[in-house]
């Protein structure tokens, strides 16, 4: 088993972003279809989107944190053959450190995506978000 | 016994002179019979004679009973035993005759027009639809596109791995770092 580059990783992550974006389309859609058959106050879409946006966020960390934690592989990482495991131990990440890998994911993409640049020098092949979670990103 | 030998004698001549005889008159009484029965079936009696007789009610009696009765079972079993039908189906299907009435129906209207009709008709629709919901049909249609996925699916994954390598080679020549060794690989 190898580490795996950054190309792999951006397909995979590009696979499973269509695939929380499509989901949460849908859901979405359908929300909005069966609240507007209801008379709905101003105040309160405002509020309905706020819960929204909310939810949306909770579905991508979620999604995400779920994964990586119990397999070790979100759909778009087993569709690129590769697999999230702890640096030391090769185990799937805890729910703990998945949830501060997604963090850092975030952290490093601030900064114009530079955070996830140290993947092409890297001897691990490891980002930022992989340096501060201590996970590496291997091949099955 | 001595003097009963002469007449034992006197009988064995007598016998083999008698089979002598039957045997010439039985052989000539034969072919009598035989150029009877040939001079009858030359003759115009004779096809008139069989005329006559598949015309009458006995003959059609007769066939009544014979198919009335464990004969055809009979036959129908012979026929099956000794493969009679597969026989005739091979000499048949071998045969040029065959390949050229195959060559007439398929150069024939007949052709054209029975596929119209089957087009025009709901029931190979029906058929159709049978066949493509069948579970062997379904099953074999998500092999077939699980497959052509993975095919997919593995292209990507060798030229994203490509791509890796050579994105890893320009980042580390433009930050003049000694390339990377063969890639990594993990304990």
């Amino acid at each position: 088993m190898s580490y795996q580059g950054l190309v792999t990783r951006t397909i995979a992550f590009a696979v499973d972003a269509a695939l929380i974006n499509v989901i949460a389309l849908v859901v979405g859609v359908g929300v909005g279809l069966a609240l507007s058959v209801l008379s709905i106050p101003h105040d309160l879409e405002v509020v309905l989107l706020a819960i929204g946006g909310a939810a949306f966020v909770v579905w991508t960390v979620s999604y995400f944190a779920v994964f990586w934690s119990t397999t070790g592989q979100t759909p778009g990482n087993r569709l690129m053959r590769i697999r999230v495991c702890g640096e030391n131990d090769g185990a799937a990440p805890s729910l703990r450190r998945s949830l501060l890998r997604f963090g850092a994911l975030l952290l490093a993409a601030l900064p114009l995506f530079a955070g996830f640049l140290t993947v092409l020098v890297d001897d691990r092949r490891r980002g930022l978000h992989d340096m501060l979670a201590g996970t590496v990103v291997v091949g099955v | 016994m001595r003097w009963t030998a002469p007449a034992t004698a006197a009988v064995s001549v007598a016998l083999r002179a008698e089979r002598g005889v039957r045997r010439t008159v039985g052989r000539r009484a034969e072919d009598a019979a035989l150029a009877t029965l040939d001079a009858v079936l030359a003759s115009r009696v004779g096809a008139e004679a069989v005329d006559r007789v598949l015309a009458s009610e006995l003959a059609s009696r007769t066939l009544g009973k014979v198919l009335e009765g464990p004969l055809v079972e009979a036959v129908a079993r012979d026929v099956v035993r000794y493969g009679v039908l597969e026989r005739l189906a091979d000499s048949v299907l071998d045969s040029p005759a065959a390949e050229r009435v195959l060559v007439r129906v398929l150069d024939s209207k007949l052709l054209d027009e029975a596929v119209r009709r089957l087009l025009e008709g709901d029931e190979l629709w029906l058929v159709v639809d049978e066949v493509a919901q069948s579970p062997a049909v379904t099953e074999a249609i998500t092999r077939q596109s699980v497959g052509f996925a993975d095919q997919v699916a593995g292209g990507v994954r060798g030229r994203s791995r490509n791509a890796d390598a050579w994105l890893e080679r320009a980042a580390r020549h433009a930050l003049r770092r000694p390339p990377a060794g063969p890639p990594p690989e993990t304990r």
